[in-house]
């Protein structure tokens, strides 16, 4: 009967596997223990008072829910902002090497280079302006209790800003890497490894948003099916 | 004692179960009905939400431990952050406590500091 309880509620938490996975095992401890207390005596009788103190597996669900989508989109806020500095960082490292080797766009490519930096300033302070206010936003909106409408309208918001964040970095990182394009044209050097390297990193930094983002938006959708069954 | 009284006071109702010292769900809430003579009754899943949302607020810590039975259990402590919670939210309680005495009553509630 426990076994089947406990699959009810792994299944009702299935947003969240993690989460799943730890709340079956404390679960699992604490019906033992109530059964255990019961005891001596019919244990099946014991088992199903003791399903039944606990609760519905849906409602319970249901107040695991704003935590699991509150502590998501929070993540995904923290992770924009985070990768903004680590590109920001990539980028002040490629420039201080691009000023030790005296290396210069050539001529023909300055008045290109000098609308891509635009673009790339324009989308990168985008991206932190936009990063900061999810991260904000996130932070502002009180968890409630049990999950509601409200509550998920105010996260796909923040959602949706952190996307918007991170298309704005995707945008500063498809610069760069025209910028770090027009640098090297011409003369591929030894000294090459260094704007190669820290390309390399601004391109993860921006995937690895992007992924987190979809993961956070499907687990957004997960857990909102929880309102409409 | 009605349960939707008691929810809108369930995190200060944790936070001082867990006052006395760490221990599992369960553990609170058999502290949580010996302490209310009883009186405090919620369905046991209920209490499970409450940690872990305390616990993400940093009001709670917790970690894994293996019981006498050998089965593993997650046992939960408050932070210090957690204990200043709960001292700021007994001294409001207290005073609300003593307003509402007052007007039931019809005595005058003692003035205490918040």
């Amino acid at each position: 009967m426990i076994t089947q309880y406990l699959a009810e509620l792994a299944a009702a938490l299935s947003f969240d596997r993690r989460l799943a996975r730890r709340v079956a095992r404390e679960v699992e401890d604490h019906l033992r223990e109530t059964v255990a207390e019961y005891a001596p005596g019919d244990r099946a009788e014991a088992e199903r008072r003791a399903i039944a103190n606990f609760g519905d597996p849906r409602v319970l669900a249901m107040q695991f829910a704003s935590l699991s989508l509150a502590r998501r989109t929070r993540r995904a806020g923290i992770a924009v902002v985070l990768a903004v500095i680590a590109v920001l960082m990539a980028m002040k490292v490629r420039v201080a090497w691009y000023a030790a080797a005296e290396w210069r766009i050539g001529e023909d490519a300055r008045q290109l280079a000098g609308t891509v930096l635009a673009i790339d300033r324009y989308a990168f302070w985008g991206a932190i302006i936009v990063g900061l206010i999810a991260l904000f936003y996130a932070g502002y909106i009180r968890v409630p209790a049990v999950l509601q409408a409200k509550y998920c309208r105010q996260n796909r918001r923040v959602i949706f800003l952190c996307a918007a964040a991170a298309c704005s970095l995707v945008v500063s990182v498809v610069s760069d890497g025209v910028l770090t394009a027009l640098h090297l044209s011409g003369e591929l050097r030894e000294a090459a490894i260094i704007p190669l390297v820290s390309m390399a990193a601004e391109i993860a930094c921006a995937g690895a948003v992007i992924l987190l983002i979809i993961d956070t938006l499907r687990g957004r959708m997960r857990t909102e099916a929880l309102l409409r069954a | 004692m009605e349960g939707e009284m008691l929810k809108g006071h369930l995190d200060m109702i944790v936070l001082a179960a867990l006052a006395p010292g760490p221990a599992h769900g369960y553990a609170v809430i058999e502290e949580i009905r010996r302490k209310s003579g009883r009186a405090f009754d919620l369905p046991e899943g209920t209490i499970y939400p409450a940690l872990h949302r305390l616990e993400q607020a940093g009001l709670l810590s917790s970690r894994w431990v293996t019981a006498e039975s050998g089965r593993r259990r997650r046992v939960y402590a408050l932070t210090r952050q957690g204990g200043r919670a709960l001292a700021e939210r007994r001294a409001v309680w207290r005073q609300f406590s003593d307003a509402v005495g007052g007007l039931l009553d019809g005595v005058r509630p003692s003035r205490r500091p918040a």
